[in-house]
C-alpha cells in the first residue's frame, strides 16, 4: 500500500499517524530496523574482522560477546552479519547456524537443530541415530570432510551462551571449540552472554580450547549520547511519504529533546540504566499516547509514561488489600520492629492484632479467627509474605514461619494512598511499638 | 482519553460495545487497545498484566481480543501442568487460524514449539496481523522449566514473527524475574475496583422483581459489612445472591416499606454478620444456607463444618495424643518437674525463667523423639499398659490421621521424631473425655 | 484388606482371603488327629457356623451403612438436578458456580472405610451415575498422577461399556486411548464426556435402551471420591479443584471427601480462594461404638449361635476394640479366630451346635471322647455332687454317660435361652439409674455376669437399693419394656416370668385407682418420689434413702411400697435364678471358648517382651533340657546371644566391648570345664561374640556410639 501512497506525498492525518506508529513500533518492539548500534563502532569492526577472516581466509575462530542485557549484543551481531553478507564475494560460501540456549536445552536437541540448519536432513535421510554419539560423529564427519580453503565456512552463533555451559559435560561446546582449534572446515563460534563470569562455567578442557577472545559491550555513553539515542529512536526517516508531516514531526522531536522536563526524566532513566531496552519501554508507552487526537509527542506524555514505568507494583498490590489484610500487614511490621527481622508465624501476628483490637473499645475489627486466617492465606498467595521452609513439610498453617517481603516505607506509603483508611489503623501503624 | 476516534481502525460500535460490556474499566481497555496498536502493526513482545483477583484481568483481555477478532490463543496455566500440554493447547487453538497447520504436530520442547511456530508465521495467511498468546495464572510458569518464562518473554524475537505474549497474574513482576535477567515486559496494573465502582457493578445485575434503588440500598448494606474483609467481586456477588431473599423477607411480609432503609438494615445486618462466618468461610454450603432461609429456621441450628471438632479416638490413642501434645509444647527439661513424684527444688528456677521467654503456644509445637513420647505416655496413663504392637501401631495411625506428623524423612527407622499438630481446644476436649486435667501439665499455663 | 493397612496402624494383619485359610486349616485338622471322623465333623461345623456368622455380619453392615449411603446417593442425584434445573433463576445466575461436595466423616478406624467406599461406589454405579472415580492419596503424589488416575478410571470404564454393546465407531477412538498416551488433561476428559453423553442419549434409542447410560438421565455426574482426605497433599488437591471448577459447566463434577478425623480439616487444607469453589455438605456415619453395640447384640447376646465366649476372652476382644482400634472388622476377625481356636483345640466342640444336632452327636460319642468328657473339670464337679453309685455309673458306663451328657446339653441350651432375656430386662431396669451402677452398655453387664455372681457385687446391691426407691411411673415403663422383650423369648420359664410381671404391672395400675381414696398415704408415698424425681446426684439419693429408712422405722409401708418391694425382690430372685455365670454349669467348656491368653497373644502381640523372654530363658522357645536355667545363673549352654544379653544387663549405659568379651569368654569356656581365671579367647569364641553382639544390635538392644572408643551404648533400662 505504501507504494501507492508514495506517489502523492500528502496523506490524510490518520494514515500518517498509523504509518508513524508502524515505523516506530517496528523500531522499538523488534530491533530489526535501523540496526545502527550506538557507540560500539570499534567492537563492531573487531568482530567484523574476525568473521571476515573466517569466511575469506578460512581461519577458524571463537569469540564471546559479553554485555548486560539490553545493551545491543544481538543488534551488534546482526548489523555485522548483514554487513558481512552484503559483501558479494563472501555471499554464498558461508553457512550460519543460530542456536539459543533457551531453545536447545540439551545437546541432543542442539544437534538436531544444527543438522536441520545445515540442511543435512536429506543426507541423513531415514537413518536414525541410536545414540547421541553417533549423531555427533556423523555431524563431525560432515564438518571434517572439507579442508580449510576448499569448503564453505560455518558460523555458529550461540545466544545465551552460558546456558550451553550447563549441558551435560559440555559435549557440544567441547566439540565446537575443538574443531575451531584444528584445521578442518573453517568455523567461527560466536557466543553471546550477559554473564561476565561465563569463563568460570567452562570445564578446563573446554576452556583450554577456547581462544580467549572476548568483546565487552559495556557502553560508557554519557548523557549527551543518551539524548541523541533518544532522538534517533523517534526521528522519522527521510523516505517518509508525507514530507511535510515528517518535517513537522522531526522538528517536534528535536524540540522535545531540548525541553527541560523531558531532560529531567531522561536523566532519571539514564541514571537508572543506560541500556536500550529500558529506553524502549519508556518510548513504547509514549508512542501509545500518539493518536489522531494528539498527533505530536508532548512533554506531558513523556512524564506520564515515565510515571507509569517507575510505578511501584507492590504498592499497587497493597492498595488493593482489604482493611483486615492491611491490619495484618501492620501487625507484621510491628513484629519486624520488635524482633528485628526474625521470621514469625501467624499465631504471633494474630496475637499482635488482638492486642490492637482490644485496645480499641468499639470492636469493628474483631473477626473470627478463621476469617483472619483466610486473610493471612491471601497475603500468602500474593507472596507478600514468604514461608521460610518449603511447602513439603506438613505443619499447621498457624505455626509456619514466614517473613514479610515489604519494608516499612512501602507500608506507610501504601497507608497514605489507601482509600478511606480508618484513622486508628493509621495511628496504630505509626505508633513505634504495638 | 477522549473518545473521538482514538483507534481509527476499529469500528465505533465495537468500542461502545466494549465500553458497555466492561463497566468501570474504560481506562484499562483504552490502554490495552493503544498497546495493541493496529492489527498489522507490531506490538511490544510481552505484556504483563497484574492485579488482584476479580479485577477483570482475564475478562477484559478476552473480551477485547474476541470483540476485535484479533488472532489469539488463551491458555490457563493451572491446567497445563506440563510444558507439553501448554504447547499443545496453544498450537491447537492457533490451528484454527492457520489452515496449513496439521493436527499431527507433537512438540515436547520449546525448540519444537518455536520451529512449528516459525513455519506458521512464514505461511503468511493473516497478512502480518499480530498474534496474541494470553497466558493466565502466569505465576505457575516460574515453577516449570527454567527456559519457559524467558522464552515466552522474547517469543517475538525467537520466532521472528509478529507475536505478543500477554501474561495475567496476581503476583508482582519482581517475583518473576529470573536471576540472570530476561527481556522486561511492559507492566500493566489493573487497579482494584473502588467501593463506588463495586456498588455500580453489583447494582447492574439487580433482581428483576425489585426496584433499582431498593437493590442499591441492599448492596450498600452488604458492602458495609463485607467490604472490610473481602473485595472480591465474584465473592460479593455470590453473597449478594444468597442473602437477598432474606433481605426481602420483611418487605414481602409487609412489615417494612421499601423507603424505610434503617429498619431493613437492622433486620438484615446480623444475618449478614452470620453469613461472614458461615457462607464466606464455606462453613455451610450455599444450598443449605438458602434452604435455611426458606424454612425461616433460627440461624443457630445450622452448625458449620468446624463446629464438629469432636473426634472420638480409642482410649489409648487419646492418651498418646495428649502425651504427644505435652511433649511438643513443654520444654524437655521440665518433664522431670511434671512427671516425677519428687522433683526436687528446680520448680522455683523454672518459674523464674519462664516469664521472660515467649510462650510455646506462640512458637508452635516442637519435635520430640519417640521414647520421650512413650515415657510421658506411660506416666500419664493411669493403668498399667503392656507395650504391645498395637500401641506402636497406634502412633503410626495417628500420623496417617495427620494428628501427629513425622518430622524428617519417614525412612529413618531409629529414633523417629514427631510433632503434634492439634489445636489447644481440640486437645482439651480430648482430655476432658478421659477426665485428665491437661492444663495442669502445660508449662505455659503455670 | 491390603498390606497398606498394616502401615496404617492398629490392625493385626491376617491373610487376605479366608477361603484358602480355612481350607488349609481343614487339612491341618485332618493331619492333626487320628480319628479324622470327628475332626472332619468339627471342621464342617466350624465352617457352617462361620458362614452363618459371616452372613449375619454382612447383613448388619449393610443395614447400618444403608441410610448414610442412601443419603449420599440422594445428595448426588439432587445436586446434579438442582445445578441443572435452576440455571434460569436469578439467584443461580448470580452465584458463582460451585462444585457440590459431600464431606463424609467416617471415624478413625481407617481400615473399615474401604468396605464403606466399595459399597458406596457400587451404589452410585447402580443408581446415580456410571462415572465414579475413587482416589487414594498414596497414588496421587502429584497433580499429573491424579489427573491420569481419573482419566484412566473413567475412560477405562467407558471402554468396557462400549465393548459389551458392539459399536465400531466409538471403539476406534476409544481403543486409541490407553495405547498412544493422549495428553492427560481435563480438556480431553471434557471432549470424551461430550462424545459419550452424546452418542449415549443420541440417535438410536432402541440400542440405547440397553446401553448403560440409558437410565441415568441426560448427562450423569462424574463423582470423584477422595478416600482419605487427610493424607492428600493440599497443593495437589487445590490445583485439582481449581481445574475442575473451571470445567464445571461442561463436566458435572461431584466430590466426596472421606474424612477420618473432623470436617475442620477441609479448612486446614484449602485456602479460601479454593474452598470458595466448593459447596460442601456434611454427612456423618454412625459412631463405631454404636456399630459395635449392634454387632454384640446380633452375634454375642443371642441364642442363635451355639458358640460362646467366656468373660476373659470377651474382655480381650472388647479391650482391643475400645483401647486400641475402633475397628469392628477386627472385632469380628477376633471372633473368627477364637471360633477356630475353639474348634481346633477342644475335641468336644463337636457338640457345639444347635440342640437337636448336639443330642444326636452326643449319642454317637466315641469312647475316647467319653473319656474327654470325663476329664472336663466342670463334669468332674458335676460327678462329685452325685450319689456314689451314680458316680460309678458315670465314670464307667459310656451309655449312661451319653444319656447324662444329652441332659446336660439340654440344660445348657435352656440356660442360654433364659439368660439373655433376663439379662436384657435387668439392663433395662438398671441402665436408667443414676451413675449407672451396672454399666451403661449391656455389654458391661454381660461381662459382669460372665465373671461372677452378679448379685454378690457391690454395684448390684446399690443398684437394687436405687430400684427399691424408684418412682412408680418409671418402674412401670421399665416393666413394660421388659415385657416387650420377654414376648420375644420362648420357653415356659420366660412365660412364667412374663405373666408374673404382667400381674405386677396390673397391680401397680390398680394401685393408683385405689390410692385416689387413700389420700393420706398418697401424700406420704409421693414424698419419696418427689425426692427421687430429679435423680441427679448419688449423694442426694443417699440422703433420701436415709430419710426413707427412718420413715420405715416409725411408720408402716404404704401399699405402693410393699408392692414395689415385692416386685423388685421378684426381679432379684429371677436374676439369681438365671444369671449365674456359666462356669457353674456342667459341660460349659463345650460351647465356651475360654483360653484368653492365646487370643491376646495373637491379637495383641507384645514383640519386645517376647524377645526378652526368649533371651532370658531360651527354654521357653527351645525345649532343650539343658537350657532350663535356674534364676540368675547364666548357663553356658545357652545360645551366644542369650549369654551376651544376660551379661550386658549387668553393665551401665556404656559397655566396654573388651570387658564384655572377657566375661563372654569365661562363661562360654565354663563348659570346657577348664577353670583358668584368664580364659583363652580363641578366634572362634571371638567370632561368636562378635556375632552375638551384632545380633543384639540388630534386635536393637545396643548401638555403636562415638562417645567412647570400643564402647557400645546400651538401649535398655534396668538390669538384674
Amino acid at each position: 500500500m505504501s507504494k501507492r501512497k508514495s506517489k502523492d506525498d500528502s496523506l490524510s492525518i490518520g494514515e500518517c499517524i498509523s504509518l508513524v506508529q508502524k515505523i516506530l513500533r517496528e523500531r522499538i518492539c523488534c530491533q530489526k530496523s535501523n540496526g545502527k548500534p550506538f557507540g560500539v563502532e570499534m567492537q563492531q569492526k573487531h568482530l567484523l574482522e574476525l568473521l571476515k577472516r573466517t569466511v575469506v581466509h578460512g581461519e577458524s575462530n571463537s569469540v564471546l560477546i559479553i554485555g548486560p542485557r539490553g545493551f545491543g549484543k544481538t543488534m551488534l551481531l546482526n548489523s555485522v552479519l548483514t554487513e558481512l553478507l552484503g559483501m558479494k564475494h563472501i555471499k554464498g560460501n558461508v553457512l550460519i547456524v543460530q542456536l539459543n540456549g533457551l531453545l536447545q536445552t540439551d545437546d541432543r536437541i542442539a544437534l538436531k537443530e544444527i543438522t536441520r540448519q545445515l540442511n543435512l536432513e536429506n543426507v541423513i535421510g531415514e537413518r536414525v541415530f541410536g545414540s547421541f554419539a553417533e549423531n555427533l560423529a556423523f555431524l563431525l564427519e560432515a564438518l571434517k570432510k572439507g579442508d580449510r580453503n576448499s569448503s564453505r565456512s560455518v558460523l555458529f552463533i550461540l545466544d545465551e551462551f552460558d546456558l550451553f555451559a550447563h549441558h551435560k559435560n559440555q559435549t557440544l561446546l567441547y566439540n565446537l571449540f575443538d574443531i575451531s582449534q584444528s584445521a578442518q572446515t573453517p568455523i567461527a563460534v560466536v557466543g553471546l552472554t550477559c554473564r561476565l563470569d561465563v569463563l568460570e562455567l567452562l570445564e578446563k578442557r573446554v576452556k583450554s580450547r577456547f581462544s580467549h577472545r572476548q568483546i565487552h559491550l559495556l557502553t560508557s555513553c554519557d548523557f549527551k549520547q543518551y539524548v541523541i539515542m533518544f532522538q534517533q529512536q523517534l526521528l522519522l526517516p527521510e523516505d517518509f511519504p508525507d514530507k511535510s508531516f515528517a518535517e513537522e514531526w522531526n522538528q517536534n522531536i528535536r524540540f522535545l529533546s531540548r525541553d527541560a522536563s523531558v531532560e529531567e526524566i531522561l536523566k532519571k532513566h539514564f541514571f537508572l540504566s543506560k541500556d536500550f531496552r529500558s529506553l524502549h519501554l519508556l518510548l513504547m508507552r509514549v508512542l501509545c499516547r500518539v493518536t489522531v487526537s494528539n498527533k505530536t509527542i508532548k512533554p506531558a506524555d513523556l512524564i506520564e509514561a515515565s510515571h507509569l514505568c517507575t510505578m511501584d507494583s507492590k504498592a499497587n498490590i497493597l492498595h488493593g488489600l482489604s482493611v483486615l489484610e492491611l491490619c495484618l500487614i501492620i501487625a507484621m511490621k510491628h513484629l519486624n520492629d520488635v524482633y528485628d527481622g526474625e521470621p514469625f508465624n501467624f499465631q504471633m501476628v494474630y496475637n499482635e492484632f488482638q492486642k490492637f483490637v482490644q485496645r480499641k473499645a468499639h470492636s469493628v475489627y474483631n473477626y473470627e479467627k478463621p476469617v483472619v486466617i483466610k486473610a493471612f492465606e491471601h497475603l500468602h498467595q500474593l507472596e507478600l509474605v514468604k514461608p521460610m521452609d518449603g511447602p513439603s513439610v506438613r505443619i499447621q498453617k498457624e505455626y509456619q514461619l514466614v517473613k514479610l517481603l515489604l519494608d516499612n516505607s512501602q507500608i506507610m506509603e501504601a497507608l497514605q494512598r489507601y482509600p478511606q483508611c480508618p484513622t486508628d489503623v493509621k495511628q496504630w501503624a505509626a505508633s513505634a511499638f504495638a | 482519553m477522549p473518545d473521538q476516534t482514538p483507534f481509527p481502525t476499529y469500528m465505533k460500535d465495537v468500542l461502545l460495545r466494549l465500553k458497555k460490556q466492561l463497566p468501570c474499566r474504560d481506562n484499562e481497555v483504552s490502554m490495552l487497545l493503544s498497546l495493541f496498536g493496529e492489527p498489522q502493526h507490531y506490538s511490544y513482545p510481552s505484556i504483563l498484566i497484574y492485579g488482584h483477583r476479580a479485577t477483570g484481568k482475564t475478562f477484559v483481555t478476552q473480551t477485547v481480543l474476541q470483540e476485535l477478532k484479533l488472532p489469539h490463543a488463551f491458555v490457563s496455566m493451572v491446567e497445563c501442568f506440563t510444558p507439553r500440554l501448554l504447547f499443545q493447547q496453544i498450537l491447537s487453538q492457533l490451528s484454527s487460524l492457520y489452515p496449513s497447520l496439521d493436527e499431527e504436530f507433537h512438540c515436547e520442547t520449546l525448540n519444537d514449539f518455536i520451529r512449528i511456530f516459525r513455519q506458521l508465521s512464514t505461511s503468511n495467511v493473516l497478512d502480518q496481523q499480530t498474534v496474541y498468546i494470553v497466558i493466565d495464572q502466569a505465576e505457575v510458569l516460574r515453577d516449570m522449566d527454567a527456559n519457559l518464562l524467558p522464552g515466552f518473554l522474547r517469543l517475538q524475537e525467537l520466532v521472528g514473527g509478529n507475536i505478543t505474549v500477554i501474561f495475567l497474574t496476581e503476583i508482582v513482576w519482581e517475583k518473576f524475574r529470573p536471576n540472570t535477567g530476561c527481556l522486561e515486559p511492559i507492566l500493566f496494573y489493573f487497579p482494584d475496583y473502588t467501593k463506588a465502582e463495586l456498588q455500580q457493578i453489583l447494582c447492574k445485575d439487580r433482581h428483576p422483581e425489585f426496584s433499582d434503588d431498593l437493590y442499591a440500598t441492599y448492596i450498600n448494606i452488604l458492602l458495609g459489612v463485607f467490604y472490610a474483609v473481602c473485595r472480591d467481586l465474584c465473592e460479593l456477588r455470590h453473597l449478594a445472591a444468597l442473602n437477598f431473599s432474606k433481605f426481602c423477607e420483611p418487605l414481602l411480609k409487609g412489615e417494612v416499606r421499601e423507603s424505610d432503609t434503617h429498619k431493613l438494615w437492622r433486620s438484615i445486618e446480623p444475618h449478614l454478620r452470620k453469613a461472614m462466618q458461615t457462607v464466606y468461610l464455606r462453613e455451610v454450603s450455599s444450598l443449605q444456607w438458602e434452604m435455611m432461609q426458606d424454612t425461616k429456621e433460627e440461624t443457630g441450628y445450622l452448625k458449620g463444618l468446624s463446629a464438629y471438632t469432636h473426634v472420638d479416638l480409642p482410649y489409648y490413642s487419646k492418651f498418646l495424643l495428649i502425651a504427644a501434645y505435652l511433649a511438643s509444647f513443654n520444654p524437655a527439661r521440665t518433664d522431670k518437674r511434671f512427671f516425677l513424684k519428687h522433683h526436687g527444688k528446680m520448680k522455683k528456677v523454672t518459674f523464674l525463667k519462664k516469664h521472660e521467654k515467649t510462650s510455646n503456644h506462640l512458637l508452635g509445637p516442637k519435635p520430640f523423639p519417640l521414647d520421650r513420647l512413650l515415657a510421658i505416655f506411660y506416666s500419664i496413663v493411669d493403668s498399667r499398659v503392656a507395650s504391645t504392637a498395637n500401641i506402636f501401631s497406634q502412633i503410626s495411625s495417628l500420623v496417617t490421621l495427620q494428628l501427629l506428623t513425622l518430622v524428617g524423612h519417614s525412612d529413618q527407622l531409629d529414633s523417629p521424631k514427631y510433632k503434634c499438630t492439634v489445636s489447644m481446644d481440640f486437645i482439651c476436649a480430648i482430655a476432658r473425655t478421659v477426665n485428665f486435667d491437661i492444663v495442669r501439665y502445660l508449662y505455659d499455663f503455670l | 484388606m491390603t498390606t497398606s493397612s498394616v502401615s496404617k496402624g492398629c490392625f493385626v494383619f491376617k491373610p487376605a482371603s479366608k477361603k484358602q485359610r480355612i481350607l488349609s486349616a481343614g487339612d491341618y485338622f485332618h493331619d492333626e488327629d487320628e480319628e479324622s471322623a470327628s475332626s472332619k465333623l468339627r471342621f464342617e461345623t466350624l465352617q457352617s457356623l462361620w458362614q452363618q456368622i459371616k452372613l449375619e455380619t454382612d447383613s448388619i453392615q449393610e443395614e447400618l451403612n444403608k441410610n448414610i449411603l442412601d443419603s449420599l446417593a440422594e445428595f448426588a442425584r439432587t445436586s446434579t438436578t438442582f445445578f441443572r434445573s435452576k440455571t434460569d433463576e436469578w439467584t443461580f445466575r448470580m452465584r458463582s458456580s460451585e462444585i457440590p461436595t459431600a464431606a463424609l466423616v467416617l471415624g478413625v478406624n481407617v481400615t473399615d472405610h474401604n468396605m464403606t467406599f466399595q459399597n458406596l461406589s457400587e451404589l452410585l454405579h447402580q443408581s446415580v451415575t456410571p462415572y465414579v472415580v475413587g482416589l487414594d492419596a498414596k497414588d496421587c503424589p502429584s497433580l499429573k498422577h491424579t489427573v491420569q488416575k481419573v482419566l484412566l478410571q473413567l475412560m477405562g470404564y467407558h471402554l468396557s461399556v462400549e465393548e459389551d454393546e458392539e459399536e465400531p465407531q466409538p471403539k476406534a477412538n476409544i481403543s486409541g486411548i490407553p495405547k498412544k498416551r493422549i495428553q492427560c488433561s481435563i480438556a480431553t476428559l471434557c471432549e470424551w464426556y461430550q462424545t459419550v453423553t452424546k452418542d449415549s442419549n443420541g440417535l438410536s434409542p432402541s440400542k440405547k435402551r440397553k446401553s448403560t447410560l440409558g437410565k441415568f438421565g441426560q448427562n450423569p455426574p462424574i463423582v470423584v471420591i477422595f478416600k482419605d482426605l487427610e493424607s492428600f497433599t493440599s497443593k495437589v488437591l487445590q490445583e485439582f479443584i481449581i481445574i475442575c471448577s473451571q470445567y464445571i459447566h461442561q463436566l458435572p463434577f461431584i466430590f466426596i471427601f472421606g474424612i477420618a478425623t473432623s470436617p475442620a480439616t477441609v479448612h486446614r487444607m484449602l485456602p479460601h480462594s479454593v474452598s470458595s469453589h466448593l459447596c460442601i455438605e456434611l454427612f456423618q456415619s454412625l459412631s463405631c461404638t454404636k456399630h459395635l453395640a449392634t454387632v454384640m447384640d446380633k452375634l454375642i447376646l443371642t441364642t442363635s449361635f451355639p458358640f460362646k465366649l467366656n468373660g476373659k476372652t470377651l474382655q480381650v476382644l472388647l479391650s482391643i476394640f475400645l483401647f486400641h482400634d475402633f475397628s469392628v472388622r477386627n472385632f469380628i476377625k477376633g471372633l473368627q479366630l477364637s471360633l477356630m481356636e475353639h474348634f481346633y483345640n477342644q475335641p468336644l466342640s463337636v457338640l457345639c451346635c444347635d440342640k437337636h444336632k448336639a443330642s444326636k452327636r452326643a449319642q454317637v460319642l466315641s469312647s475316647e471322647e467319653c473319656e474327654n468328657v470325663r476329664q472336663l473339670p466342670s463334669f468332674m464337679r458335676y460327678v462329685e455332687n452325685q450319689e456314689p453309685d451314680e458316680q460309678v455309673k458315670l465314670l464307667t458306663d459310656d451309655h449312661h454317660l451319653k444319656e447324662v451328657v444329652q441332659q446336660l446339653l439340654k440344660q445348657l441350651h435352656l440356660y442360654h435361652k433364659n439368660y439373655y432375656p433376663v439379662l436384657r430386662c435387668l439392663h433395662i431396669l438398671t441402665s436408667s439409674l443414676p451413675k449407672y451402677p451396672l454399666g451403661k452398655q449391656i455389654r458391661e453387664l454381660h461381662s459382669m455376669c460372665l465373671e461372677r455372681n452378679v448379685w454378690e457385687t457391690e454395684e448390684y446391691k446399690s443398684a437394687f437399693q436405687l430400684l427399691r426407691l424408684m418412682a412408680k411411673d418409671e418402674l412401670l415403663t421399665g416393666f413394660n419394656k421388659c415385657l416387650e422383650i420377654l414376648t420375644y423369648g420362648k420357653g415356659k420359664v420366660i412365660n412364667e416370668v412374663q405373666e408374673k410381671l404382667e400381674t405386677f404391672v396390673k397391680l401397680f395400675q390398680e394401685l393408683d385407682n385405689i390410692s385416689l381414696d387413700y389420700k393420706e398415704d398418697d401424700g406420704e408415698d409421693t414424698s419419696p418420689q418427689k425426692g427421687f424425681q430429679q435423680k441427679t446426684d448419688l449423694f442426694h439419693l443417699q440422703k433420701t434413702l436415709l430419710e426413707m429408712k427412718e420413715l420405715k422405722k416409725n411408720k408402716k409401708l404404704t401399699k405402693f411400697e410393699m408392692l414395689r418391694l415385692e416386685a423388685i425382690d421378684f426381679i432379684d430372685h429371677i436374676v439369681k435364678k438365671h444369671l449365674l455365670p456359666p462356669e457353674y454349669l456342667a459341660l460349659h467348656e463345650v460351647v465356651y471358648y475360654s483360653c484368653s491368653g492365646t487370643l491376646r497373644k495373637h491379637l495383641n502381640a507384645a514383640p519386645r517382651t517376647a524377645i526378652q523372654t526368649a533371651l532370658n530363658n531360651p527354654y521357653k522357645y527351645l525345649p532343650n533340657e539343658s537350657l532350663q536355667s535356674d534364676g540368675g545363673a547364666i548357663s553356658s549352654t545357652a545360645p551366644d546371644i542369650c549369654i551376651a544379653y544376660k551379661l550386658h544387663l549387668e553393665c551401665g549405659r556404656l559397655i566396654n566391648l573388651y570387658d564384655w568379651l572377657e566375661a563372654f569368654g569365661t562363661v562360654v569356656s565354663a563348659t570346657e570345664g577348664n577353670d583358668t581365671e584368664s580364659p583363652v579367647i580363641d578366634d572362634v569364641k571371638h567370632a561368636r561374640f562378635i556375632r552375638a553382639v551384632s545380633e543384639l544390635e540388630f534386635v536393637g538392644f545396643v548401638k555403636p556410639t562415638k562417645k567412647k572408643t570400643d564402647h557400645v551404648a546400651r538401649l535398655t533400662w534396668g538390669g538384674c
